[in-house]
Formats: C-alpha cells, sequence, structure tokens
C-alpha cells in the first residue's frame, strides 16, 4: 500500500511538456488581450470567445499542470461536481433580468 | 514527522487509487471553485444588472500591467510543476530550486497587485459610496467619473480574495522550500510537494478566469 | 506496539497505540481521535441546544402575553434595560430573539447535532477504519466551531444588542443599522458564522476523503449503513454549499462595515442577489439538516424491526437524488420576493420533483416495519416518531411549494409550523434516537429506559400540541416574527390559541430535562453495555463499547455483508452481523 501510490504515479505515464503548455498559455493570454479590444466583434459574441479562451487555458492547466490528464476517470468525474452548480447559480439569477 | 518511507502518500483500503491528501485537496479545491463562483457570479449578476455602474475594458483598470502579472503566475505555475516533477526522479536541488522560484515569483505577483491597487485607490477607484471618484485612465485629470463604486466594491473583493489566496499559497510555499531543506521529501515520499502544486496550480486557473472576466469583458 | 498497525497510521502517529497514556490536554481537550471530537461537539451542541430553546421560551412567553408587565417573563428583570424594561419585553429585542434563536438552532445544535458529532463518530465506525483520513485537521475543525459559537454568544452583549434581521439576514435590513439598529451584533454575526462554515468546510473534506478511501476490506458502497451514506451525501452537500454562503455573507459584511454597496440599490446594487445567494445555500443546507437523520432512523428501524431495510439500494438512491435535486429548488424561499414569475414556476415543479425522493423513503420505512418482529425500544419509538412527524411536515411543504398557495401562506405561521415539523419533528427526534442508539457504543453504558421512552412520549405529546395549531394561525393571517400578535384584529381573536401554544412550549421545553438528567446519570450510572446489545449488524457494534483508540485495537475488521441482515435464514438469531463470514448457508433472495 505504501509505495503503490508513487509507483503507479511514476510509471503510468511520459511527463507532459510543460514548457509547450507554457508556450501555448502565453499565446493565448495575448491572444486574449489582443481579442479583447477589437471593436469590431460584438461584445456579446466577444465575452463568449473570451470566456471560451479562457476556459481552454484552465483546462490546459487542469489537464497538465494538475496532471488530471493522468488521474483515475473516477477523479475527473468528482472535479466536474461544482460545475453544473456554478452555471445554475449564475444561470438562474441571470434570467431574473431578461 | 513520519518516518515511514511514504507516510503522506498512504491510501486507505478502499477508494480508486488517489492517495488521502491528494483525494482531501482536491476535495478542497472543489469547495474553492464554489467559493469564487460565488464572488465572480455575483460580479456578473450584478454586471448584468446594472452595466452603466461598470466601464468597458482598459478604461479604468491597467490591462497591460495585469496581463504581464497574468503572465507572470503561469510562469510560477511552470516553475512549480517542475519542482514537482523534479522530486518525482529524486532530484533534491531540483526541487528546492524550482520551489524558490515559484514562492519568489508568487511574491512578486502579490507585490504588483498591491501596487495596482494603490495607483487605482489614488486615481479614486475605491469601494466606499461617497468616496468613489474613479475616471477614464487616459482621460484628463478631472474627467467625468466612470462607472459607480460597485465596480470597486467588486472589483477588490475579487481581486482581494485571490490575492489572499496566493498570499497563503506563498506562505505555504516557503513552509515547503523549509522542509525540502531538511530533507523532507523524497522520490517515493512528496505527496506534501504534490498538494502544495495542486493548490498554486489552483490559484493560477481561477486568476486566468478572473483575468478575463474582470479585466477583459 | 504492532507493528502491523502502521500501514493504516495517519497523523497520529506519535500519539497512536503507544504504551504511554496521553495527558489529560491532549487526550480530552486538544484530541485527535474522531470519537473523542464527535463526543465534544455532542457537547457542545446540547448546550447550544438548550440555549436555543431558552431563547425561543422568552419569544413564547412574549407572544402569551405581549406588552403585560403584570404577567412579565421570569427573569425579565435580570436583562438590561436595552432589553427589557418595566416588565415588557422591547421589540428590537424581540427581534433579536428570533433572529438568534434559528441562527444559534441551525448553525449551533442541530447541524453539527447531526454533522459534527455523527459525522465524526459513526463513519469510521461504520466503515472499519480506525480513525479520519485527517485526524488533526479534524481536531482543527472542533476547535474553530467553538470560538464561532463564542462570538456569536458575545453578539449579545455587545453594543446595539445582538443581529436582529431574521436567520436570514436579508438586506437591506442587515446591512443598515439606520433600518435595524444594530451594527456590531450583525457584524459579529457573519463572522461567527464564516468561520463556524469553514469549520464545517474542513469536516466535509475529512468525511468524504475517509469514506471514499477508507472503508474495510470487503466494505463495498452497497455495503455502507444507510447513516454513512446519508453523511457522505450530506458531506457534498456542506462541500459545495457552504462556500457560497461564505461568499455572501463577505459581501455582506463589506456591505454594512464600508458600505460597498452589494446589495444597495442605490448604487446599483441588489437586495435579490442576497436573497439568491444566502438561499443557494439554504436550501441544500436544510437537506444537510434532515438527510443524516434518515440515515440514522433507517439503521434504527431496521434494527427495530429486526427486518432488513425495505428498498435498501431505492433508499440510496433517494438519498442521491434529495441531493441532487436539492440544488434547484432554492427559489421557493422567494416565490414572494418579487422574482421574475418564470422562475417561480420553474422551481415550484423542481420542489415538486423533490416530494418524490422523500416519500420513496417513507414508504420504504413503513415497509421495513411492515411485518417485522418490532421492538418498541427508545431509539425505535424516536424513529417512528421521525417518520410520523416528516411526514406532516413534508405535507406541509407540498403547500407551501406551489406558488399560488405559497402567496397567503409565506411568512406566517404555516411556515413555521412546516420548518418546525421538520426540523424538531424529523431531525430532533432523529437525533435523540441516534443518541439513545448510540450512547452505549459511546460511554460504554446503556439510558434508562423507561425515563427514556417517558422523555419520549411527553416530547411527542408537546411538541404536537405546540406546534400543529401553528398551521391554523398561519393560515388564519398570523405572520412570522410578530413582536405584539395582539395588535392586528384578525390575530389578536386567536390569542388564546398563542397562549395555548405557549404553555405546551413550556412543558415541551421543561420534558427536556428529562432527557438531560437521563443523559448524564447514564453516562455514570446506566448499566454496564456489551460490544452489541441492541444485537445489531453494523461494523461500530463489533468494536468495544466504548471502542479504544484506534476503535479495534489494530486489527481492521473484514466485512462480508451488507448491514441489514436481520432475520437471516443464514442465522440462527435474527441479526447477523456485517463481519459474520459466509456461512455455508443458504443466503435470502435478495442481494
Amino acid at each position: 500500500m505504501e509505495s503503490n501510490a508513487a509507483q503507479e504515479h511514476g510509471a503510468g505515464h511520459k511527463a507532459p511538456n510543460y514548457y509547450l503548455i507554457w508556450l501555448v498559455l502565453a499565446v493565448l493570454t495575448l491572444a486574449e488581450v489582443g481579442v479583447a479590444f477589437v471593436t469590431a466583434i460584438p461584445k456579446t459574441a466577444l465575452a463568449i470567445i473570451l470566456i471560451a479562451m479562457a476556459l481552454w487555458k484552465a483546462v490546459l492547466v487542469a489537464l497538465y499542470y494538475m496532471h488530471l490528464r493522468f488521474e483515475p476517470r473516477r477523479l475527473w468525474i468528482i472535479t466536474a461536481a461544482p460545475l453544473p452548480l456554478a452555471v445554475i447559480l449564475v444561470v438562474i439569477v441571470l434570467a431574473e433580468k431578461w | 514527522m513520519s518516518n515511514a518511507a511514504s507516510a503522506t502518500m498512504e491510501t486507505g483500503t478502499s477508494g480508486f487509487g488517489v492517495y488521502n491528501m491528494k483525494l482531501g485537496m482536491w476535495i478542497f479545491l472543489l469547495s474553492e471553485v464554489m467559493f469564487f463562483t460565488g464572488l465572480i457570479g455575483a460580479y456578473i449578476i450584478l454586471r448584468f444588472a446594472g452595466p452603466d455602474q461598470f466601464a468597458d475594458p482598459g478604461v479604468v483598470l491597467n490591462v497591460p500591467l495585469t496581463a504581464a502579472n497574468t503572465f507572470l503566475l503561469i510562469c510560477s505555475s511552470v516553475t512549480m510543476v517542475k519542482a514537482f516533477a523534479e522530486i518525482e526522479q529524486g532530484n533534491q536541488a531540483g526541487l528546492k530550486r524550482y520551489l524558490v522560484l515559484t514562492a519568489i515569483i508568487g511574491m512578486m505577483f502579490v507585490g504588483v497587485q498591491v501596487y495596482e491597487y494603490m495607483q487605482l485607490a489614488h486615481e479614486g477607484f475605491i469601494p466606499l459610496a461617497d468616496l468613489y471618484a474613479a475616471h477614464g485612465r487616459h482621460a484628463a485629470e478631472g474627467g467625468a467619473v466612470v462607472g459607480g463604486p460597485l465596480y470597486a466594491s467588486t472589483f477588490y473583493t475579487m481581486t482581494g480574495f485571490h490575492g489572499a489566496h496566493v498570499s497563503i499559497g506563498v506562505a505555504c510555499l516557503w513552509f515547503t522550500v523549509f522542509k525540502a531543506y531538511r530533507g523532507g521529501y523524497t522520490k517515493n515520499n512528496y505527496g506534501g510537494v504534490e498538494i502544495m502544486g495542486l493548490y498554486w496550480h489552483f490559484v493560477d486557473l481561477v486568476w486566468i478566469i478572473l483575468f478575463t472576466i474582470v479585466y477583459l469583458i | 506496539m504492532s507493528t502491523v498497525a502502521t500501514a493504516h497510521e495517519s497523523g497520529t502517529h506519535d500519539a497512536h497505540g503507544q504504551h504511554e497514556e496521553l495527558p489529560f490536554l491532549r487526550k480530552y481537550v486538544f484530541s485527535t481521535d474522531h470519537k473523542v471530537i464527535g463526543i465534544q461537539f455532542l457537547f457542545m451542541s446540547l448546550l447550544f441546544l438548550l440555549f436555543g430553546g431558552l431563547l425561543a421560551m422568552a419569544m413564547r412567553w412574549q407572544l402569551a402575553w405581549p406588552t403585560d408587565p403584570t404577567n412579565a417573563m421570569p427573569g425579565g428583570s435580570l436583562l438590561p434595560e436595552t432589553m427589557f424594561t418595566s416588565g415588557v419585553m422591547l421589540p428590537e429585542f424581540y427581534n433579536a430573539l428570533v433572529t438568534m434563536h434559528g441562527t444559534i438552532m441551525v448553525f449551533f445544535a442541530i447541524m453539527p447535532l447531526l454533522v459534527g458529532v455523527w459525522a465524526n463518530y459513526l463513519i469510521p465506525l461504520q466503515i472499519g477504519a480506525e480513525d479520519m483520513a485527517f485526524p488533526r485537521l479534524n481536531m482543527a475543525s472542533f476547535w474553530m466551531a467553538v470560538p464561532a459559537g463564542l462570538l456569536m454568544m458575545a453578539s449579545f452583549a455587545v453594543v446595539g444588542g445582538a443581529a436582529n434581521a431574521g436567520w436570514t439576514g436579508y438586506a437591506p435590513l442587515s446591512t443598515s443599522d439606520v433600518y435595524s439598529g444594530v451594527k456590531l451584533g450583525q457584524q459579529l454575526w457573519t463572522i461567527s458564522l464564516v468561520i463556524l462554515g469553514f469549520s464545517s468546510l474542513i469536516g466535509a473534506v475529512n468525511y468524504i476523503t475517509t469514506v471514499i478511501n477508507m472503508r474495510a476490506p470487503g466494505m463495498t458502497w452497497f455495503r455502507l449503513p444507510l447513516s454513512t451514506w446519508a453523511l457522505f451525501i450530506t458531506s457534498i452537500l456542506l462541500l459545495l454549499a457552504v462556500p457560497v454562503l461564505a461568499g455572501g455573507l463577505i459581501m455582506l459584511f463589506f456591505d454594512i462595515t464600508f458600505n460597498t454597496g452589494f446589495f444597495n440599490p442605490v448604487v446599483g446594487g441588489q437586495p435579490l442577489l442576497w436573497q439568491h445567494l444566502f438561499w443557494f445555500f439554504g436550501h441544500p443546507e436544510v437537506y444537510i439538516l434532515i438527510l443524516p437523520a434518515m440515515g440514522f432512523v433507517s439503521d434504527i428501524m431496521a434494527n427495530g424491526a429486526r427486518k432488513p431495510i425495505f428498498g435498501y439500494k431505492a433508499m440510496v438512491w433517494a438519498i442521491i437524488a434529495i441531493g441532487f435535486i436539492g440544488w434547484i429548488v432554492w427559489g421557493h424561499h422567494m416565490f414572494m420576493s418579487g422574482m421574475n414569475p418564470l422562475l417561480g414556476g420553474f422551481f415550484m415543479v423542481t420542489t415538486m420533483m423533490i416530494a418524490v425522493p422523500s416519500a420513496i423513503k417513507t414508504f420504504n420505512w413503513l415497509g421495513t416495519l411492515w411485518g417485522g418482529n418490532i421492538i418498541f425500544h427508545t431509539p425505535n419509538l424516536h424513529a417512528i416518531a421521525f417518520v410520523a412527524l416528516f411526514v406532516i411536515g413534508g405535507l406541509s411543504g407540498i403547500f407551501l411549494a406551489a406558488a399560488p398557495v405559497d402567496i397567503p401562506l409565506h411568512d406566517t405561521y404555516f411556515v413555521v409550523a412546516h420548518i418546525h415539523y421538520v426540523l424538531v419533528g424529523g431531525s430532533l427526534f432523529g437525533i435523540f434516537g441516534a443518541i439513545v442508539f448510540w450512547f452505549p457504543k459511546m460511554f460504554g453504558r446503556m439510558m434508562n429506559e423507561p425515563i427514556g421512552k417517558l422523555h419520549w412520549l411527553l416530547t411527542f405529546v408537546f411538541f404536537n400540541l405546540t406546534f400543529f395549531p401553528m398551521h391554523m394561525l398561519g393560515s388564519g393571517g398570523m405572520m412570522r416574527r410578530l413582536y405584539d400578535p395582539t395588535v392586528y384584529p384578525h390575530i389578536a381573536q386567536h390569542q388564546d390559541t398563542n397562549v395555548f401554544i405557549t404553555v405546551c412550549a413550556l412543558l415541551l421545553f421543561a420534558s427536556q430535562f428529562l432527557f438531560m438528567f437521563n443523559f448524564f446519570w447514564s453516562m455514570f450510572r446506566g448499566k454496564k453495555a456489551s460490544a452489541n446489545p441492541w444485537n445489531a449488524n453494523g461494523l461500530e457494534w463489533s468494536a468495544p463499547s466504548p471502542p479504544p483508540h484506534g476503535n479495534w485495537g489494530g486489527r481492521q475488521p473484514v466485512v462480508h455483508r451488507g448491514p441489514y441482515e436481520y432475520s437471516s435464514p443464514e442465522s440462527d438469531e435474527d441479526f447477523l452481523m456485517q463481519t459474520a463470514p459466509p456461512t455455508g448457508r443458504p443466503t435470502p433472495a435478495h442481494s
């Protein structure tokens, strides 16, 4: 039991290229800032694009830096738990003003 | 503490292969997701309901400075994951080096944020209803007041609590550094580093979302 | 000590299992043993339960004899002039009583009595673990709850008095001392709840990790007792709901202290935002307040009926369903807030849906009793009372769930009746049942049966006499949080009912002294208990009463069967413990 965790972690996968991910994150950040000031895009579409880019970055951090990609599937399900709740809270309260 | 080889990475007799400390940290982070959902959600809702209380990106807040700060925090995530990769290989020197780097960059992030707060407060961007006086970033002195105190309230609350989480993270990082220097982590016993990393990456992740929603939209 | 045990040791390595006795402080005060922590929570929360009850008695006295100096509340003259003057209670103090009764009962009595006590005490014992996954974090959880409680109590003594905006703390009443007259008290209220929330949160992390990772060999998910299942789902609700409350409380605190305007319409804030944030937490909170009790009732009732729980898997799925659906019903607390009626319709539908899994559980409890060789021991009496009273509370809930029906009933005593039927008739009876049932395990002695039964009977009778008439009062238009019912003619005509309720409430309160006496007397003079005095099946009954540090003395139990094999053909006796190995005899048809 004791060294199980160390073994199953080390042996299972090749370490991802952390620097490559870093590059992608840096490029995405620059892109976000660039896109944010393009006045031609309508506000709602802009918001969606920016949030999508932010989520993309967040997912990269979660999957590769937090190693979620290499963890058991059950942990994925567990970590996904708050997400629908977050959406529900914000969407329903926003619906007040629609 | 204990001298069992992998005391920090022990699991019990059930579960799906994620040791106690790691599982516990992930579960704790889920509650943090809900905490920031509450704060950021409130901002989204207040802004949707009363957009004239807020302002367009860059008008009041300093986007270039914060974009650079965002990049800095991402760099610290790289150094953190490198620290973890090093101790996975048993490389003590690498672990210490990258942990110290992470802590320093973390402190720089907080420093920049404090500077940013001071600038904003100087420009009248204050959360108090009767004292709010922020005007556009590049407007002439005495330009019209932009947005309202709610903008400042939500801004300082969200970024402030994030900054507090970063600061706590920095303190924990230094604790981890000291423990590393005392030889507290080995190739078979790096649970403390891994959960430190999870917390740190999470704080970075929240910032990624926060930066976009607060500064760019 | 045994080296075999080291594989399963966690942070208590240095204090655990060694032959040296721990000093008193480490053993009973700053303990990391889940059993000690559970008992610490028990003492703390029973104390708060008593105090919350006292507050209610003060409220009831005022309602029965409002502004009547000739019938002044006993003890009133001891209170400062700001609360009680010339034989009459001040309205501001009444509002504080209402607020603090609710706050203390929900957060410092019922919640810890269900979760702090039983998640701590039962989970490791029922799953076959030596202790929690994070024993030191567990200790921190208790020692955070204590200052939170002290802060809450201290708020009575500050300038302006205790918080008085209701336990729901709606803005702008709570954010403005111009409206409420209270600033510091309200600030202390928010800080106390944030600290308590954090205590509950780290507790939840512990319980979830423990249940996932530390079950004994053979203890599969569908062999867990329903108490553990309920506590597990409750912990998930706590984990995800409490942070939202914390965020809201922080914003409330800032509004009070710094005039930040989150909920202030003058600067574009939204009062309804507070209500949404509060109830997004508040509704899962009420399931947190009932689910564990439901779990205990299942364990106790199966034991009392000498039968397996009827439909174990359905019971599990019902708990999960209640946990899930509970996230999307919160708007039913806000039907009359002025929120978008379309949203109201949505919440009405989801609220009706959630009645279904609760009903499934109710029918399954009845099915458990049906045809059983029922032993009416005190815990079973409490469990049966739970079912009956929870049904009544649930039914009044259906009335309130229908948004149009809620229009005349909102903020009336009909709601007060509903909440007390589920919280007292439900949760508190469940708690009493649990305490009597697991008392022998905790203290190694049985509680006195005749006194226990008498306490049960008096509580049952006086509870119903106190709260049932409130349905009528509420339907008749008596509003909540009302200082003096006699100023309104439509309520004044029912003042006799209010007096009757107060008398019964006082008798209800007095009856609890039987329980208190029984509790303390039995701790020292009760009949010594064996490891399994109820002939029950759970793993906790395979450990000594009380269990030593580490629960089974270093030998983790092995589980071979589910927790409800009562009256099984495999056994000559009418129970068959989870640790009993396969017998080779024919097994019952169901799994």
